[in-house]
């Protein structure tokens, strides 16, 4: 949820409709409510709400609907922009949903994301984002919330929402673990695990540290446009594999919902020893998410 | 699943006395494991060995009815070829000629039976 123009659409259109960051600028404005929905991680189904235009509107619409909106709630994203001149009145707004929230769903994980913060001059971001966040946390109460500096254009985004996907896996801590008996056994330096349709990333496991942090965000990103080029010409990506002089990266398909990535640098390990470990793991996997994947 | 390392040590342990090469194919031929002096010849012994291996099992499956190919002995001029089965997969020793097929056989039979539970087990687990 968010105010009108603070990015919730565009956000929608990256991470869940393969588009790149500069062609959101011609999405049009959403008027009055605009909600709309997008299914990720199998069951879960994503529910955006468009709080924009006119207020009575609003008012009226969400006094009535209260209850059929909040019901149900597994996770609340909210989206603030960072430059918003009227603060006061997203906050009430953003009360307003939590009152909701803990009437119809107090279980809920709250999420706020605090966007564009590409508009702050850098040296500022930080101290931005802490005030910001400390006054979120202190409106919240007794609700717990947590909170990221996102913006389109850099991979902040990315991180944001691999962590809100990461916490809605029950169980992450079982599948991390199992994860991190693949990669031994395969003698991997590192595993990943993406998010089917989004190519977030939920869990990884390393053997060998990497001194890129943002290789994640990275990767989601690329193995997205590659997916996107292979589907203008009207082929699914299903798999691939890449070889250099210092390492082997392999990417599959894993589950229903996931693909895995598996990064290799012990030149001894032949290709199809490695591609058998994927398809034997896949089984093991499957049965994993279906005991663990959110219904 | 597969140990990489701990396959390549038991490959190892065969490739002694006149075994030049062993390999570990899957059903396509690509080499899982092997153990070779050259990366070069372990490959090329691979491709071969894999296309004898299913081109006898293809022209002889009209011929034999339900029995199924289970072991290949090839005599040439620069050494001995013992190929066989394990699960789905092919076990490939490559000797030199002065190894008598006897104990080639002998040896690949015994690492045959020894890697057939743990990978029929993993192919169980494979079919989708
Ligand atoms: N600078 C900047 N602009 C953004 C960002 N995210 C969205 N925008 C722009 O903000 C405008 C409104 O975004 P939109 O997604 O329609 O907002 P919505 O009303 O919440 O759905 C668009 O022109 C976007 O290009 C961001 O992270 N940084
Ligand atoms: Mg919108």
């Amino acid at each position: 949820m968010g105010k009108s123009g603070s990015g919730k659409t565009s956000m929608r259109s990256i991470i869940f409709h393969n588009y790149v960051a500069r062609d959101t600028r011609r999405l049009g404005a959403t008027i009055d409510v605009e909600n709309s929905r997008v299914r990720f991680l199998g069951n879960l189904v994503l529910n955006l709400w468009d709080c924009g235009g006119q207020e009575t509107f609003m008012e009226n619409y969400f006094a009535a609907q209260r209850d059929h909106i909040f019901r149900n709630v597994e996770v609340l994203i909210y989206v603030f922009d960072v430059e918003s001149r009227e603060i006061e009145k997203d906050m009430h707004y953003y009360q307003d949903c939590l009152e909701a929230i803990l009437a119809n769903s107090k279980d809920a994980k709250i999420f706020c994301l605090i966007h564009k913060m590409d508009l702050v001059q850098e040296e500022l971001r930080t101290a931005i984002f802490d005030e910001r966040l400390h006054e979120l946390e202190k409106r919240s109460e007794p609700l717990k919330i947590t909170a990221f500096a996102t913006s389109i254009w850099d991979e902040t985004l990315y991180k944001a929402w691999s962590s809100i996907v990461h916490s809605l896996i029950p169980n992450v801590r079982e599948l991390e673990s199992q994860l991190q008996n693949f990669a031994t056994i395969c003698e991997a330096d590192e595993v990943m695990l993406f998010e089917r349709t989004t190519f977030l990333v939920i869990s990884h496991s390393s053997r060998i540290e990497c001194s890129d942090i943002h290789r994640f965000e990275k990767i989601s990103n690329y193995m997205k446009q590659f997916k996107l080029s292979c589907s203008k010409f009207q082929a699914q990506f299903k798999s691939m594999e890449i070889r250099q002089a210092n390492f082997a990266a392999f990417f599959d398909v894993l589950t229903a919902n996931t693909y895995v990535m598996v990064i290799m640098s012990d030149s001894s390990v032949e290709s199809a020893a490695t591609q058998m470990n994927i398809n034997v793991a896949r089984k093991h996997f499957e049965k994993l998410e279906v005991t663990h994947m959110p219904r | 699943m597969l140990k990489p390392k701990a396959i390549s040590q038991v490959l190892k342990q065969a490739t002694t006395g006149g075994v030049k090469a062993t390999l570990l194919l899957n059903s396509e031929g690509s080499p899982l494991a092997f153990i070779s002096d050259s990366d070069r010849d372990a490959r090329v012994y691979a491709a071969i060995a894999s296309n004898i291996w299913s081109t006898f099992e293809k022209n002889g499956k009209n011929l034999m009815r339900d029995d199924n190919l289970k072991f290949l002995l090839v005599e040439c001029e620069k050494g001995n070829v013992a190929i066989t089965t394990v699960s789905n997969m092919l076990l490939c020793l490559v000797a030199k000629p002065e190894v008598e097929l006897g104990i080639l056989k002998a040896k690949t039979d015994a690492l045959a039976r020894h890697l057939e539970e743990p990978f029929q087990r993993m192919t169980t687990y494979t079919q989708t």
